[in-house]
């Protein structure tokens, strides 16, 4: 029984952690290339999932749509937001970048609200379900798996293929190196907070399958936190850890959610977010560098 | 002798902002509670720049010190409610509240304070939900359904005291805790902790070089920042609206309040809190009075204004332009 329990949570973990895993591919691509810290990063994915929800509501069109709509979209806050604010605030200290990226969160939840109310909405993609034996698996969630695949696949041949991914990836490396090899390095950090928000929102379009009637203004402060987290595992500076990390994270948190509810006093829900932060601080104290071994 | 007093001069303008605060609210019909909640952000700030603004260093869950500082509170008051203590129990809640923070910050400084820049903040960002979710999981001190104490604390007190306490007394406590937060501050600047701190927040590893133990003086100024914002805590929300629930009170708002403030009025000044304090709190109730139900949607991008035309905040830019002159003595 209980072993039934743990697979079908186990099958869940590994469906939810590649959106996750997709969802925090952002947020390392910016730190990793920026060293900018987004502390707003639920709010982007929040974005994401409202895009899905007036693709398929207002629209009736399919989410798979408001993929690309998304990254579009995603790209143009981000370019908006790297000019107006972040590009001066890269030599100031900390506190200023923090501060900053947490409020542009606020105001893309202030705008969704003033579009969409502070009221929870959702949607209910039917494409039927997939019997698994021992458990059964909603298709759109599978679909939202798959998809969060294949974007990081794109991502990861992006990186290695392109030019500008190329340049990317130099600057992480070095950024005084890349400046003197000829590297337009203001310009990639400009391309990177752009695609690594881009890359966010359209995450909230994977993860907007999860919720079928969790959409609200304000959803997104639960996701940044579970973000850093699945990033401190992936060593917070690789956009591939990241998705690796968010596989884990998924496995553990629902794999941990059979045996937490097994324990007599403990609420479990609770418990595996309190599992989580616990893990974050555990792991930048042993491993700084992520679980698996970046580069 | 008289250099000794020079050097304390400093204190003199941060003393003059609260009274003026303190005689605005007590003169004035229907601003007092104006005044009180300007006066918490402007503890708050000063609480949180022994830490943030001294060392450099973002914490991001410092709101859970608050949290814990109310739960010492709370938690006193109703465990002891029954003992005829009186208002000896009220001492006790501070000491409690001193405690739950003070040991929260050593358990968390001791993780967190090995990383640094960018890597402190991500480690200390989920200490306030984390610390939520025990509270909740586990079913401590009332788990999710918090500690609602209003009978508690009338029994302590009695009715009258309690109530005089809430709407007058706690206020006045918040302007001393302030104004404590101040002293310390400006002792520490005027010391070795503070010639330590600023040459850890400029070059942490020269620092380490010169044989400066800075570890010791991180944890002394994180732990200091702690107990006050426990202290605040216990105070401005225990002794005011006596109840505690773990999602209230473990509210990330706070926590960017305090960095907001701290930046506002000058990151590592002594007069910045106070400064900080009024802008916000002041810009805050205007806007919602102004632009009721969008205030936010016109704050944020505003912020965001601020912090990219003024990193150095207010008294940081006045001390720039001004702090070679006579008046200069009197800004730090």
């Amino acid at each position: 029984m209980i072993a039934e329990q743990l697979l079908s949570n186990l099958a869940q973990g590994v469906v939810l952690g590649c959106v996750y895993g997709v969802a925090t591919m952002g947020l390392s691509l910016i730190f990793g290339v920026l060293k900018v810290v987004n502390v707003g990063h639920g709010a982007f994915i929040m974005v994401g999932c409202f895009v899905t929800l007036f693709f398929f509501n207002s629209l009736g069109m399919s989410p798979f749509l408001a993929i690309p709509a998304a990254f579009l979209l995603g790209l143009g806050i981000g370019y908006l937001f790297y000019h107006s604010a972040i590009r001066r605030l890269l030599k100031a200290p900390e506190l200023s970048t923090l501060l900053a990226t947490f409020y542009m969160g606020v105001i893309l939840q202030e705008v969704v609200k003033l579009m969409y109310g502070s009221e929870y909405r959702g949607f209910n993609w039917k494409v039927g379900t997939l019997s698994l034996g021992f458990t059964s698996l909603p298709m759109a969630k599978l679909y939202a798996a798959l998809g969060s695949i294949a974007v990081a696949l794109l991502l990861f041949a992006w990186f290695r293929k392109t030019r500008a991914g190329t340049a990317m990836r130099a600057v992480v490396e070095d950024d005084e190196g890349a400046r003197v090899c000829g590297v337009n390095v203001n310009g990639v950090y400009a391309l990177s907070f752009a695609l690594g928000i881009g890359l966010t929102v359209a995450s909230g379009v994977m993860l907007a399958m999860f919720l079928p009637v969790g959409l609200n203004p304000y959803m997104g402060a639960e996701y940044t936190l579970k973000a850093f987290v699945i990033a401190v595992l992936g060593g917070l500076a690789s956009p591939y850890g990241a998705f690796f990390g968010g596989l884990i994270f998924g496995i553990i948190e629902n794999g941990s959610y059979t045996f937490l509810a097994a324990i007599p006093g403990l609420e479990p829900f609770s418990m595996t977010r309190f599992l989580a932060f616990a893990m974050l601080l555990i792991i930048l104290l042993i491993r700084p560098t992520g679980l698996l071994r970046a580069k | 002798m008289m250099r000794n007093v020079e050097k304390y001069l400093p204190i003199l303008p941060v003393l003059v902002m609260y009274a003026v605060l303190f005689f605005i609210g007590l003169t004035m019909p229907g601003m007092w509670q104006l005044m009180a909640t300007l006066l918490f952000y402007c503890a708050l700030g000063q609480a949180f720049n022994i830490f943030l603004g001294m060392t450099g260093y973002v914490d991001f869950g410092y709101v859970a010190f608050v949290g814990m500082g109310t739960y010492g509170m709370a938690v006193t008051i109703t465990t002891l409610a029954g003992s005829g203590l009186g208002g000896f129990t009220v001492i006790l809640g501070y000491i409690m509240a001193l405690v739950f923070s003070g040991l929260l910050s050593l358990a968390v400084g001791a993780v967190a304070l090995r990383l640094r820049g960018a890597y402190f903040a991500i480690a200390t960002i989920g200490v306030n939900e984390g610390l939520r979710f025990f509270i909740e999981g586990t079913s401590l001190w009332g788990g999710s359904e918090g500690i609602i104490f209003m009978s508690q604390l009338n029994q302590v007190l009695g009715d009258e005291a309690a109530s005089a306490l809430a709407t007058f007394w706690a206020d006045v406590l918040v302007i001393v805790i302030a104004i404590l937060a101040a002293v310390t501050t400006l002792i520490y600047m005027r010391s070795k902790i503070g010639y330590a701190l600023t040459a850890l927040r400029e070059d942490e590893d020269a620092a380490k070089v010169m044989g400066i133990n800075v570890t010791m003086f991180k944890i002394i100024a994180f732990m200091t920042s702690a107990c006050f914002a426990g202290l605040v805590g216990a105070t401005a929300w225990a002794l005011k609206t006596p109840y505690v629930f773990p999602p209230e009170v473990f509210e990330i708002h706070y926590t960017i309040e305090a960095i907001i403030i701290v930046m506002l009025g000058g990151a590592g000044t002594l007069l910045g809190p106070v400064v900080g304090g009024l802008i916000y709190g002041i810009g805050k109730y205007v806007l919602s009075v102004v632009f009721p139900g969008f205030q936010l949607l016109i704050f944020a991008p505003l912020i965001i204004l601020i912090i990219v035309a003024f990193p150095d905040g207010v008294v940081g830019g006045i001390r720039n332009k001004f702090g070679h002159r006579a008046l200069g003595r009197f800004i730090l």
